[in-house]
C-alpha cells in the first residue's frame, strides 16, 4: 500500500518539476567532471589536440541529449520502480556474473541465434573499444610523446605509463586500434543490412529514422575512420583535412542522436541487470500463487508492482470474484477470459492447456 | 479502408489453423503467439482462438520499464523491440488476458503484432487469412456494423467490448449465436 502511495505522489508531480532541476545538476556535475577530469589529464591545458575539439563539443551536446532522455525515462512509473528497488539490490552474488552475461558476452543474445550474436560482438564491441580508444584522446586523458632513441611515452592523466619501441607490437596496435575496430563495426553492420534483406523479421518493424539511420550513421562513421588511415598512408595525406571533418562530422551526429533512437539501448541496456536482480532477489522473498490453481508464477513482490504501476495509470483490473487479473497465472488468466465468452467457468476444470504450439 | 481484426468465437472449429499460419508470419521465427482454448475440455468439443486483442490503452506497454512495446499508428500494440526489452516479464503480469509469451534463454517477451508488416498495408494477419470457419475475420467498420444488424440482438447484447473485456479495443470480439440463443456450444 505505501508503495502505491509513492507512485501516486511521485506521478503527480509531473515531468517538469522534477526534470528541470535533475536535468541540469546531472548536466553541471558532468560537464565539470569532464572538465576537470581534462585539466589534470592534460596538465592544465598543456596538452590539447585542438584537432579534435569538434568532438570535444559533439560530447558535450550529447551529454545534454542523454540526459534529457534518460531522466524523462527514468519517471515513468515502471521504470522509476526497477531502478529503484534494482540499485538497492546491486550488490547482489550474482551481480558480476549477470553483468558479464548481459553486457559483455550477450549470451542471451548467443541464444537468438549464432549469426545475430556475431553481428552484435562485432558492432558492439568494436564501438566500445573505438570509445576507449578515442574519448581518452580527446579529453587529453591520454596522449603520446615520443622520445629521441625511437620510443613512444604512453601518457594517462599526466603520468607515464609504458614506453614502447615505435616499431613494436604495443605501439602497432595502438596505432592500428580505431582501423580494427573500424573493421570490425563495418562487418557487423553489413550483416545487420544482410539480414534486413533476407529475414522478415528485421524488415517489419523498421523505419528510417529508427532502424536504418543508426546503421548507416556507424558505417559512414568507419568508413571515413579508415579513408583516414588509407589518404595518410597512401596518398601521403591528400585530402586528409576534408576527410577529417567529414569524419568528425560524422562522429557528432552519431553522438547526437545516440540518445534517441535504436542506440539509446547502449546507455539503458544495463538495466536489464536491475532487472534480473529485482526477479532472483523477490523470488527468493516469496512467490505469489495463482488464485484460481495455485501454481507459483511470479514473486509477490512484482505481482504488487505491477498492480500498483497500472494503479498509476488507472487501470484496475478485477475479477468479479475480487481479486485483481494479475494475480492469477498466464494459462488461468487465457481460461478465465474464455470463461468469460461462454459462460462456462473453463479456468475451474483441472485440466492442463494442451496443444497450444504449433510446430511451424 | 480501415480494416479490423474481429472474432465470432462460437464458430472455431477447433482446426488449430490460425495458430499454424502465425509461425510463418515474418519475424515469428516459426513461434505462434496466438492461442485455442477447449471450452469444457472434458465434456464437448467447443473451442474458441485467444490472441491479443490490441487494447486501446494497453496494460503491458503501460507497464513496460524499457518502452519496449511500441503502438502502432494503425492500432497495433507490437511485440518487444529485440534491443530494448529487458526481460522483467511485467508485460506478461500486466496483461489482462495473459497473452505476452517470454523466452527465458534469450531474454525477451514475444506477442502477436498483428502481422504488423501485412496489415500496415492493409493486408489481413496470417490467421484470419487461414481461418477455414470465419472465426477471424478482416473486416471494415462498415462491415462489423452490417453483422450487428443482422443478427438483431437486443441492445447491449452485442458484445464487441464490456462487460466481456476489460476495455476498449482494437480487436473485436463476438459471440452473436450464443448471445441469440440460436447456437449451443459444441
Ligand atoms: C551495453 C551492452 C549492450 C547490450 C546489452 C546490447 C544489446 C542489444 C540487443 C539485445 C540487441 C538486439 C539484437 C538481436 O536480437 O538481434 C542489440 C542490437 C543492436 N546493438 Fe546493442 N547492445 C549493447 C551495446 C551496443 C553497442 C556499444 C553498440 C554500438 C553502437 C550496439 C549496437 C547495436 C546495433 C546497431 C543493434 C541493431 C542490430 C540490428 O538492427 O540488426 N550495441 N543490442
Ligand atoms: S491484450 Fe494484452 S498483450 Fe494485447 S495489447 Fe492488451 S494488454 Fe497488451
Ligand atoms: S519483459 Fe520486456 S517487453 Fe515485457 S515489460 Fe519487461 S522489458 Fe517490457
Amino acid at each position: 500500500m505505501q508503495a502505491k502511495a509513492a507512485v501516486n505522489q511521485k506521478s503527480g508531480n509531473t515531468l517538469n518539476n522534477a526534470f528541470a532541476s535533475h536535468f541540469a545538476k546531472s548536466m553541471f556535475l558532468s560537464v565539470t567532471a569532464l572538465a576537470i577530469l581534462s585539466f589534470i589529464g592534460t596538465r592544465m591545458f598543456t596538452h590539447v589536440d585542438l584537432n579534435l575539439y569538434g568532438y570535444m563539443v559533439g560530447t558535450i551536446v550529447f551529454i545534454g541529449g542523454f540526459f534529457y532522455r534518460f531522466i524523462a525515462w527514468g519517471e515513468r512509473p515502471p521504470t522509476k520502480l526497477i531502478l529503484k528497488k534494482g540499485l538497492k539490490l546491486l550488490f547482489r552474488k550474482s551481480t558480476p556474473k549477470t553483468s558479464v552475461e548481459h553486457l559483455a558476452t550477450y549470451n542471451f543474445i548467443w541464444n537468438r541465434g549464432i549469426y545475430r550474436w556475431t553481428q552484435h560482438v562485432l558492432i558492439g564491441w568494436g564501438c566500445i573499444l573505438s570509445c576507449f580508444v578515442t574519448f581518452p584522446l580527446v579529453f587529453g586523458w591520454m596522449y603520446f610523446t615520443m622520445d629521441n632513441n625511437g620510443h613512444y611515452n604512453i601518457i594517462a592523466m599526466g603520468m607515464k605509463v609504458m614506453t614502447v619501441p615505435a616499431e613494436g607490437i604495443i605501439a602497432n596496435l595502438s596505432y592500428n586500434a580505431l582501423n580494427i575496430t573500424a573493421v570490425m563495426v563495418i562487418a557487423g553492420v553489413c550483416m545487420a543490412l544482410y539480414r534486413r534483406l533476407k529475414n522478415m523479421q528485421a524488415r517489419a518493424e523498421q523505419k528510417f529514422l529508427y532502424d536504418f539511420l543508426p546503421l548507416y550513421m556507424l558505417l559512414l562513421v568507419s568508413i571515413t575512420g579508415l579513408a583516414l588511415t588509407f589518404m595518410n598512408i597512401f596518398l601521403h595525406g591528400a585530402g586528409q583535412p576534408a576527410m577529417s571533418l567529414i569524419h568528425q562530422w560524422s562522429v557528432i551526429i552519431t553522438l547526437i542522436y545516440l540518445p534517441f533512437g535504436k542506440l539509446a539501448h547502449i546507455p539503458f541496456r544495463p538495466m536489464s541487470v536491475l532487472a534480473r536482480n529485482y526477479r532472483e532477489h523477490y523470488a527468493e522473498q516469496g512467490m505469489k500463487e495463482c488464485k484460481v490453481c495455485g501454481d507459483q508464477f511470479v514473486s509477490i513482490e512484482q505481482s504488487k508492482d505491477v498492480v500498483d504501476v497500472l494503479g498509476v495509470n488507472t487501470i484496475e483490473f478485477k475479477a468479479k470474484e475480487g481479486h485483481h487479473l494479475a494475480e492469477m497465472c498466464l494459462p488461468c488468466r487465457r481460461k478465465y477470459r474464455i470463461a468469460q465468452f461462454s459462460g462456462f467457468p473453463t479456468h475451474e476444470v483441472k485440466v492442463k492447456e494442451a496443444n497450444q504450439n504449433a510446430k511451424g | 479502408m480501415k480494416k479490423r481484426l474481429y472474432l465470432e468465437l462460437e464458430n472455431c472449429i477447433g482446426c488449430r489453423s490460425c495458430l499454424a499460419a502465425c509461425t510463418q508470419c515474418g519475424g515469428h521465427e516459426e513461434r505462434n503467439r496466438n492461442y485455442v482454448y477447449d471450452v469444457n475440455p472434458l465434456v464437448n468439443r467447443q473451442t474458441m482462438p485467444l490472441m491479443c486483442l490490441h487494447c486501446e490503452n494497453p496494460a503491458c506497454a503501460r507497464s513496460c520499464p524499457a518502452q519496449a512495446i511500441q503502438i502502432h499508428e494503425t492500432g497495433a500494440v507490437l511485440s518487444a523491440l529485440v534491443e530494448k526489452c529487458i526481460g522483467c516479464q511485467n508485460c506478461t503480469i500486466a496483461c489482462p488476458y495473459g497473452i505476452p509469451k517470454f523466452d527465458q534463454e534469450q531474454n525477451i517477451m514475444y506477442k502477436c503484432d498483428l502481422c504488423i508488416d501485412r496489415t500496415k498495408d492493409g493486408i489481413p494477419p496470417m490467421c484470419a487469412s487461414v481461418c477455414p470457419s470465419n472465426t477471424l475475420q478482416w473486416l471494415t467498420d462498415e462491415e462489423i456494423e452490417n453483422k450487428k444488424k443482422q443478427f438483431n440482438l437486443d441492445n447491449g447484447k452485442w458484445v464487441t467490448s464490456m462487460p466481456y473485456l476489460e476495455g476498449e479495443t482494437n480487436v473485436k470480439v463476438n459471440l452473436p449465436g450464443i448471445l441469440q440463443g440460436i447456437t449451443k456450444l459444441f
